[in-house]
Protein backbone atom coordinates (compact mmCIF):
# COMPACT_ATOMS: atom_id res chain seq x y z
CA UNK A 1 0.00 0.00 0.00
CA UNK A 2 3.13 2.32 0.45
CA UNK A 3 4.49 4.51 -2.57
CA UNK A 4 7.93 4.72 -1.84
CA UNK A 5 9.22 4.89 -5.55
CA UNK A 6 9.14 8.61 -5.21
CA UNK A 7 12.26 8.16 -3.14
CA UNK A 8 14.39 4.97 -4.50
CA UNK A 9 17.77 5.51 -2.80
CA UNK A 10 16.04 5.99 0.58
CA UNK A 11 16.64 2.56 2.14
CA UNK A 12 15.88 2.64 5.67
CA UNK A 13 16.11 -1.48 6.03
CA UNK A 14 18.51 -3.63 7.98
CA UNK A 15 21.75 -3.96 5.64
CA UNK A 16 25.21 -4.53 6.40
CA UNK A 17 27.28 -1.62 6.56
CA UNK A 18 25.90 0.09 9.47
CA UNK A 19 28.06 1.44 12.46
CA UNK A 20 27.56 -1.25 15.51
CA UNK A 21 25.57 0.39 18.22
CA UNK A 22 23.42 2.53 15.57
CA UNK A 23 20.24 2.08 14.52
CA UNK A 24 20.17 -0.16 10.92
CA UNK A 25 17.06 2.35 9.26
CA UNK A 26 14.52 5.06 11.05
CA UNK A 27 15.28 3.13 14.14
CA UNK A 28 12.84 4.51 17.12
CA UNK A 29 12.60 8.12 17.05
CA UNK A 30 11.96 8.96 20.82
CA UNK A 31 15.22 6.77 21.44
CA UNK A 32 18.14 8.22 20.30
CA UNK A 33 20.85 5.48 21.19
CA UNK A 34 24.71 7.12 19.63
CA UNK A 35 27.25 6.76 21.69
CA UNK A 36 26.13 4.52 24.37
CA UNK A 37 28.97 2.95 26.47
CA UNK A 38 27.45 -0.73 26.30
CA UNK A 39 27.94 -3.17 23.35
CA UNK A 40 26.04 -5.53 21.78
CA UNK A 41 27.14 -9.41 21.49
CA UNK A 42 24.82 -11.63 19.15
CA UNK A 43 24.97 -15.18 18.66
CA UNK A 44 23.26 -16.87 15.91
CA UNK A 45 22.81 -20.66 14.74
CA UNK A 46 19.94 -22.99 14.39
CA UNK A 47 18.51 -24.71 16.89
CA UNK A 48 20.09 -27.39 19.17
CA UNK A 49 23.46 -25.72 17.52
CA UNK A 50 24.71 -24.92 21.31
CA UNK A 51 24.09 -21.23 21.54
CA UNK A 52 22.75 -21.13 25.00
CA UNK A 53 25.81 -23.49 26.41
CA UNK A 54 28.12 -20.91 24.83
CA UNK A 55 25.79 -18.15 25.92
CA UNK A 56 25.93 -19.20 29.83
CA UNK A 57 29.87 -19.43 29.56
CA UNK A 58 30.43 -16.43 27.98
CA UNK A 59 28.47 -14.88 30.56
CA UNK A 60 30.13 -16.14 33.31
CA UNK A 61 33.78 -15.34 31.71
CA UNK A 62 32.96 -11.63 31.19
CA UNK A 63 31.46 -10.94 34.55
CA UNK A 64 34.85 -12.82 36.59
CA UNK A 65 36.19 -9.73 34.59
CA UNK A 66 34.27 -7.51 36.17
CA UNK A 67 31.41 -6.46 33.17
CA UNK A 68 28.28 -6.30 33.52
CA UNK A 69 26.65 -8.68 31.32
CA UNK A 70 22.13 -9.12 30.92
CA UNK A 71 21.01 -11.97 28.25
CA UNK A 72 18.35 -11.35 25.90
CA UNK A 73 17.23 -14.15 24.16
CA UNK A 74 14.46 -14.47 21.21
CA UNK A 75 10.42 -14.58 22.57
CA UNK A 76 11.46 -13.90 25.88
CA UNK A 77 9.77 -10.78 26.32
CA UNK A 78 7.57 -10.32 29.31
CA UNK A 79 5.07 -8.88 27.48
CA UNK A 80 5.19 -11.03 24.42
CA UNK A 81 5.94 -15.13 25.59
CA UNK A 82 2.30 -15.65 26.79
CA UNK A 83 0.80 -14.26 23.47
CA UNK A 84 3.39 -15.84 21.48
CA UNK A 85 2.90 -19.28 23.21
CA UNK A 86 -0.70 -19.38 22.71
CA UNK A 87 -0.38 -18.20 19.16
CA UNK A 88 1.63 -21.24 18.56
CA UNK A 89 -0.43 -23.41 19.95
CA UNK A 90 -3.61 -22.63 18.23
CA UNK A 91 -3.67 -23.09 14.62
CA UNK A 92 -4.27 -19.47 13.45
CA UNK A 93 -0.99 -18.10 12.95
CA UNK A 94 0.00 -17.18 9.53
CA UNK A 95 3.07 -16.52 7.87
CA UNK A 96 2.22 -12.99 8.54
CA UNK A 97 1.60 -12.66 12.29
CA UNK A 98 4.02 -15.07 12.72
CA UNK A 99 6.54 -12.33 11.46
CA UNK A 100 4.91 -9.58 13.30
CA UNK A 101 4.65 -11.28 16.96
CA UNK A 102 8.84 -12.47 17.08
CA UNK A 103 9.26 -7.94 16.08
CA UNK A 104 6.75 -7.16 18.80
CA UNK A 105 8.94 -9.20 20.81
CA UNK A 106 12.22 -7.90 19.98
CA UNK A 107 10.43 -4.79 19.93
CA UNK A 108 9.82 -5.24 23.62
CA UNK A 109 13.34 -6.09 24.54
CA UNK A 110 15.00 -4.01 22.74
CA UNK A 111 13.26 -0.71 24.39
CA UNK A 112 13.39 -2.65 27.87
CA UNK A 113 16.36 -4.60 28.46
CA UNK A 114 18.78 -3.63 26.09
CA UNK A 115 19.08 0.14 25.21
CA UNK A 116 19.04 0.83 28.64
CA UNK A 117 21.68 -2.05 29.07
CA UNK A 118 23.69 -0.09 26.22
CA UNK A 119 23.17 2.98 28.03
CA UNK A 120 24.26 1.45 31.45
CA UNK A 121 27.27 0.16 30.03
CA UNK A 122 26.23 -3.34 29.87
CA UNK A 123 27.42 -6.37 27.63
CA UNK A 124 24.18 -7.81 25.91
CA UNK A 125 24.90 -11.18 24.87
CA UNK A 126 21.97 -11.62 22.56
CA UNK A 127 20.47 -14.86 21.96
CA UNK A 128 19.53 -14.88 18.37
CA UNK A 129 18.69 -11.56 17.08
CA UNK A 130 17.18 -10.06 13.93
CA UNK A 131 18.49 -12.57 11.67
CA UNK A 132 16.97 -15.14 13.01
CA UNK A 133 13.68 -13.51 12.46
CA UNK A 134 14.44 -12.60 8.49
CA UNK A 135 15.75 -16.02 8.27
CA UNK A 136 12.65 -17.41 9.03
CA UNK A 137 10.70 -15.31 7.35
CA UNK A 138 12.74 -15.40 4.14
CA UNK A 139 12.11 -19.38 4.49
CA UNK A 140 7.93 -18.61 4.43
CA UNK A 141 8.45 -16.56 1.36
CA UNK A 142 7.59 -13.46 3.38
CA UNK A 143 9.26 -10.39 1.24
CA UNK A 144 12.85 -9.74 1.82
CA UNK A 145 13.23 -6.02 1.37
CA UNK A 146 9.85 -5.72 3.87
CA UNK A 147 11.28 -7.70 6.38
CA UNK A 148 14.58 -5.90 6.20
CA UNK A 149 12.66 -2.44 6.33
CA UNK A 150 10.69 -4.13 9.45
CA UNK A 151 13.45 -4.36 11.48
CA UNK A 152 15.29 -0.69 10.48
CA UNK A 153 14.23 -0.34 14.27
CA UNK A 154 16.89 -2.72 15.29
CA UNK A 155 20.44 -1.25 16.66
CA UNK A 156 23.43 -3.10 14.25
CA UNK A 157 25.35 -5.45 17.18
CA UNK A 158 28.93 -4.64 17.68
CA UNK A 159 30.09 -8.27 17.15
CA UNK A 160 27.71 -11.50 15.32
CA UNK A 161 28.51 -14.93 16.15
CA UNK A 162 26.87 -17.29 13.67
CA UNK A 163 27.60 -21.23 15.01
CA UNK A 164 27.08 -23.19 12.09
CA UNK A 165 25.81 -26.78 11.95
CA UNK A 166 24.72 -29.19 9.11
CA UNK A 167 21.29 -30.35 8.89
CA UNK A 168 22.47 -33.77 9.45
CA UNK A 169 24.12 -32.94 12.66
CA UNK A 170 21.88 -30.84 13.57
CA UNK A 171 19.09 -33.31 13.53
CA UNK A 172 21.20 -35.81 15.15
CA UNK A 173 21.29 -33.57 18.03
CA UNK A 174 17.81 -32.33 18.24
CA UNK A 175 16.90 -36.06 18.67
CA UNK A 176 19.27 -37.00 21.37
CA UNK A 177 18.04 -33.53 23.15
CA UNK A 178 14.56 -35.43 23.36
CA UNK A 179 13.48 -34.77 19.47
CA UNK A 180 12.05 -32.70 16.87
CA UNK A 181 9.45 -30.00 17.68
CA UNK A 182 6.42 -28.37 14.96
CA UNK A 183 7.42 -25.08 14.95
CA UNK A 184 11.56 -25.87 14.69
CA UNK A 185 10.75 -28.47 11.57
CA UNK A 186 8.38 -26.21 10.15
CA UNK A 187 5.41 -28.23 10.24
CA UNK A 188 3.42 -25.27 9.37
CA UNK A 189 4.66 -25.06 6.05
CA UNK A 190 2.97 -27.76 5.41
CA UNK A 191 5.13 -29.58 2.61
CA UNK A 192 4.26 -32.93 4.18
CA UNK A 193 3.62 -35.34 7.14
CA UNK A 194 7.50 -36.76 8.02
CA UNK A 195 8.60 -34.35 10.81
CA UNK A 196 12.19 -36.41 10.33
CA UNK A 197 11.97 -34.64 6.33
CA UNK A 198 10.66 -31.56 7.35
CA UNK A 199 12.73 -31.29 9.82
CA UNK A 200 15.74 -31.42 7.39
CA UNK A 201 14.31 -29.75 4.69
CA UNK A 202 13.32 -26.30 6.89
CA UNK A 203 16.08 -26.63 8.78
CA UNK A 204 18.56 -26.90 5.15
CA UNK A 205 16.52 -23.84 3.86
CA UNK A 206 17.37 -21.89 6.88
CA UNK A 207 20.85 -22.66 6.96
CA UNK A 208 20.77 -21.09 2.97
CA UNK A 209 19.08 -17.57 4.52
CA UNK A 210 21.72 -17.49 7.22
CA UNK A 211 24.79 -18.25 4.68
CA UNK A 212 23.07 -15.62 2.47
CA UNK A 213 23.34 -12.98 5.29
CA UNK A 214 26.86 -13.65 6.71
CA UNK A 215 29.05 -11.66 4.27
CA UNK A 216 26.39 -8.26 4.32
CA UNK A 217 26.28 -8.43 8.07
CA UNK A 218 29.51 -9.44 8.86
CA UNK A 219 28.87 -12.86 10.50
CA UNK A 220 32.01 -14.38 12.61
CA UNK A 221 31.27 -17.91 11.42
CA UNK A 222 32.04 -21.03 13.99
CA UNK A 223 32.20 -24.60 13.52
CA UNK A 224 29.39 -25.73 15.33
CA UNK A 225 30.83 -29.14 14.79
CA UNK A 226 33.63 -28.36 17.30
CA UNK A 227 33.33 -29.28 21.17
CA UNK A 228 32.08 -27.01 23.62
CA UNK A 229 35.42 -26.00 24.86
CA UNK A 230 37.06 -25.11 21.62
CA UNK A 231 34.32 -23.39 20.62
CA UNK A 232 33.84 -21.04 23.61
CA UNK A 233 37.91 -20.57 23.70
CA UNK A 234 37.45 -19.14 20.42
CA UNK A 235 34.58 -16.72 21.42
CA UNK A 236 36.36 -15.77 24.56
CA UNK A 237 39.12 -14.97 21.94
CA UNK A 238 37.42 -13.14 19.68
CA UNK A 239 35.75 -11.12 22.54
CA UNK A 240 38.40 -10.59 24.25
CA UNK A 241 40.17 -8.43 21.53
CA UNK A 242 37.00 -6.72 20.66
CA UNK A 243 37.01 -5.24 24.13
CA UNK A 244 40.49 -4.33 24.36
CA UNK A 245 39.69 -2.12 22.05
CA UNK A 246 37.82 0.35 23.90
CA UNK A 247 34.31 -0.66 25.43
CA UNK A 248 32.32 -0.61 28.54
CA UNK A 249 33.73 -0.06 31.82
CA UNK A 250 34.25 -2.66 34.65
CA UNK A 251 34.89 -2.90 37.70
CA UNK A 252 38.33 -3.99 38.68
CA UNK A 253 38.05 -7.61 39.91
CA UNK A 254 40.87 -7.56 42.26
CA UNK A 255 39.34 -4.13 43.79
CA UNK A 256 42.31 -2.38 43.25
CA UNK B 1 6.87 0.59 19.06
CA UNK B 2 5.46 -2.38 20.58
CA UNK B 3 1.25 -0.84 20.74
CA UNK B 4 2.40 -0.45 16.98
CA UNK B 5 3.66 -3.54 16.22
CA UNK B 6 0.89 -5.50 18.33
CA UNK B 7 -1.64 -3.52 16.31
CA UNK B 8 -0.32 -4.61 12.91
CA UNK B 9 -0.49 -8.08 13.87
CA UNK B 10 -3.89 -7.78 14.73
CA UNK B 11 -4.69 -6.16 11.54
CA UNK B 12 -2.51 -8.76 9.70
CA UNK B 13 -4.92 -11.36 11.02
CA UNK B 14 -8.15 -9.66 10.05
CA UNK B 15 -6.36 -8.81 6.72
CA UNK B 16 -5.79 -12.24 6.09
CA UNK B 17 -8.79 -13.99 7.78
CA UNK B 18 -11.89 -11.48 7.82
CA UNK B 19 -11.14 -9.26 4.54
CA UNK B 20 -9.07 -11.10 2.07
CA UNK B 21 -11.51 -13.85 1.96
CA UNK B 22 -14.81 -11.36 1.45
CA UNK B 23 -12.85 -9.35 -1.31
CA UNK B 24 -12.34 -12.74 -3.34
CA UNK B 25 -15.87 -13.41 -3.06
CA UNK B 26 -16.60 -10.02 -3.90
CA UNK B 27 -18.49 -8.72 -1.36
CA UNK B 28 -18.42 -5.76 0.52
CA UNK B 29 -15.68 -5.14 3.74
CA UNK B 30 -17.03 -2.35 5.46
CA UNK B 31 -13.89 -1.64 8.02
CA UNK B 32 -14.17 0.56 10.97
CA UNK B 33 -10.58 1.98 11.49
CA UNK B 34 -7.89 0.80 8.68
CA UNK B 35 -4.06 1.08 8.54
CA UNK B 36 -4.45 5.00 8.43
CA UNK B 37 -5.20 5.25 11.63
CA UNK B 38 -1.95 2.92 12.49
CA UNK B 39 -0.41 5.98 10.40
CA UNK B 40 -1.55 8.88 12.71
CA UNK B 41 -1.70 6.82 15.95
CA UNK B 42 1.50 5.70 15.90
CA UNK B 43 3.36 9.11 14.00
CA UNK B 44 1.52 10.72 17.32
CA UNK B 45 3.61 8.56 19.37
CA UNK B 46 6.88 9.07 18.19
CA UNK B 47 7.58 6.19 15.79
CA UNK B 48 8.90 6.96 12.05
CA UNK B 49 6.35 7.75 9.82
CA UNK B 50 8.39 5.82 6.91
CA UNK B 51 8.62 3.27 8.99
CA UNK B 52 5.17 2.53 9.73
CA UNK B 53 3.99 2.97 6.14
CA UNK B 54 6.49 0.81 4.91
CA UNK B 55 5.24 -1.87 7.62
CA UNK B 56 1.32 -1.61 6.36
CA UNK B 57 3.00 -2.32 2.51
CA UNK B 58 1.40 -5.76 3.08
CA UNK B 59 -2.31 -3.86 3.74
CA UNK B 60 -4.94 -3.56 0.68
CA UNK B 61 -5.30 -0.47 -0.82
CA UNK B 62 -9.48 0.49 0.44
CA UNK B 63 -11.36 1.55 -3.10
CA UNK B 64 -12.39 4.39 -0.72
CA UNK B 65 -11.36 5.61 2.34
CA UNK B 66 -13.27 8.18 4.56
CA UNK B 67 -11.91 10.18 7.48
CA UNK B 68 -14.79 11.62 9.81
CA UNK B 69 -13.19 15.10 10.93
CA UNK B 70 -14.39 16.67 14.21
CA UNK B 71 -12.67 19.04 16.60
CA UNK B 72 -10.83 17.87 19.50
CA UNK B 73 -13.88 19.60 21.80
CA UNK B 74 -16.62 17.93 20.36
CA UNK B 75 -15.36 14.34 20.28
CA UNK B 76 -14.42 15.02 24.24
CA UNK B 77 -17.82 16.57 24.66
CA UNK B 78 -19.16 13.02 22.99
CA UNK B 79 -16.86 10.71 24.83
CA UNK B 80 -17.40 12.89 28.09
CA UNK B 81 -21.61 12.70 27.86
CA UNK B 82 -21.32 8.67 27.44
CA UNK B 83 -19.06 7.22 29.95
CA UNK B 84 -17.22 8.37 32.87
CA UNK B 85 -13.86 7.60 32.19
CA UNK B 86 -11.29 8.32 28.97
CA UNK B 87 -9.46 5.14 28.03
CA UNK B 88 -5.66 5.43 28.79
CA UNK B 89 -4.03 4.85 25.86
CA UNK B 90 -6.86 6.74 23.79
CA UNK B 91 -6.07 9.47 25.45
CA UNK B 92 -2.30 9.02 25.34
CA UNK B 93 -1.65 9.04 29.03
CA UNK B 94 1.21 6.72 27.98
CA UNK B 95 3.03 9.34 26.95
CA UNK B 96 3.45 10.97 30.16
CA UNK B 97 2.41 14.51 29.15
CA UNK B 98 -0.02 15.34 31.61
CA UNK B 99 -1.66 13.12 34.49
CA UNK B 100 -5.10 14.76 33.72
CA UNK B 101 -6.79 12.86 31.67
CA UNK B 102 -8.90 15.08 29.72
CA UNK B 103 -5.67 17.49 29.21
CA UNK B 104 -3.58 14.63 28.12
CA UNK B 105 -6.93 13.38 25.50
CA UNK B 106 -6.62 17.26 24.06
CA UNK B 107 -2.38 17.12 24.03
CA UNK B 108 -2.42 13.47 22.31
CA UNK B 109 -5.26 13.18 20.09
CA UNK B 110 -4.64 17.06 18.73
CA UNK B 111 -1.33 15.47 17.40
CA UNK B 112 -3.64 12.48 16.15
CA UNK B 113 -5.87 15.20 14.30
CA UNK B 114 -2.67 16.83 12.56
CA UNK B 115 -1.03 13.31 11.11
CA UNK B 116 -4.76 12.85 9.74
CA UNK B 117 -4.39 16.38 7.99
CA UNK B 118 -1.64 15.33 6.16
CA UNK B 119 -2.59 11.69 5.62
CA UNK B 120 -5.90 12.71 3.47
CA UNK B 121 -3.73 13.93 0.93
CA UNK B 122 -1.07 11.44 0.98
CA UNK B 123 -4.03 8.69 0.35
CA UNK B 124 -6.46 10.60 -1.21
CA UNK B 125 -9.18 10.13 1.53
CA UNK B 126 -13.31 11.35 1.50
CA UNK B 127 -13.49 13.83 4.26
CA UNK B 128 -16.60 14.01 5.79
CA UNK B 129 -17.19 16.92 8.56
CA UNK B 130 -18.53 14.93 11.92
CA UNK B 131 -19.46 16.77 13.87
CA UNK B 132 -22.78 17.40 12.09
CA UNK B 133 -25.76 15.42 12.48
CA UNK B 134 -25.74 11.88 11.51
CA UNK B 135 -28.53 12.07 8.87
CA UNK B 136 -26.00 14.80 7.35
CA UNK B 137 -22.86 12.88 7.61
CA UNK B 138 -24.66 9.58 6.35
CA UNK B 139 -25.99 11.60 3.54
CA UNK B 140 -22.74 12.29 2.21
CA UNK B 141 -21.53 8.83 3.25
CA UNK B 142 -23.70 7.04 0.93
CA UNK B 143 -23.18 9.68 -1.84
CA UNK B 144 -19.63 8.92 -1.70
CA UNK B 145 -20.25 5.15 -1.45
CA UNK B 146 -22.54 4.86 -4.04
CA UNK B 147 -19.78 7.14 -6.86
CA UNK B 148 -17.60 4.52 -5.87
CA UNK B 149 -19.51 1.85 -6.60
CA UNK B 150 -21.21 3.40 -9.56
CA UNK B 151 -24.13 3.54 -9.14
CA UNK B 152 -26.80 3.52 -6.64
CA UNK B 153 -26.95 0.30 -4.47
CA UNK B 154 -29.89 -1.80 -3.80
CA UNK B 155 -32.26 -0.77 -1.40
CA UNK B 156 -31.01 2.64 -0.71
CA UNK B 157 -34.23 5.12 -0.39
Amino acid sequence: MTDTSEDPEADHGAHGGVTPGHYYGHGLPYLPVHNYPGRIIAIEGTDGVGRSTQIRLLREWLEVQGYGVIETGWTRSPLMQPTIDLAKASNTLNKLTFVLLYACDFADRLEKEIIPALKAGFVVLADRYIYTAIARAGVRGVDSEWIRRLYGFAIAPHLVFYLKLDAEALARRVLEAGGMEYWESGMDMKAGDDIFDNFRNYQRQLLKEYAAMADEFGFRVLDGRKPVNFIQEDLRRQIGEFLQGGGPARIDPSGA
Amino acid sequence: MTFSLLHATDFADRLLYKIIPPLKAGMIVLADRYAFTAFARDAARGVDRHWVRDLYSFAVRPDLAVYFRVPIDVSLDRLLARRVKLKFYEAGMDMGWSTNVTESFRLFQSKVLQEYDAIVPEYGLGVIDASGSITDQQRVYRRLVSERLDGPPAGTP
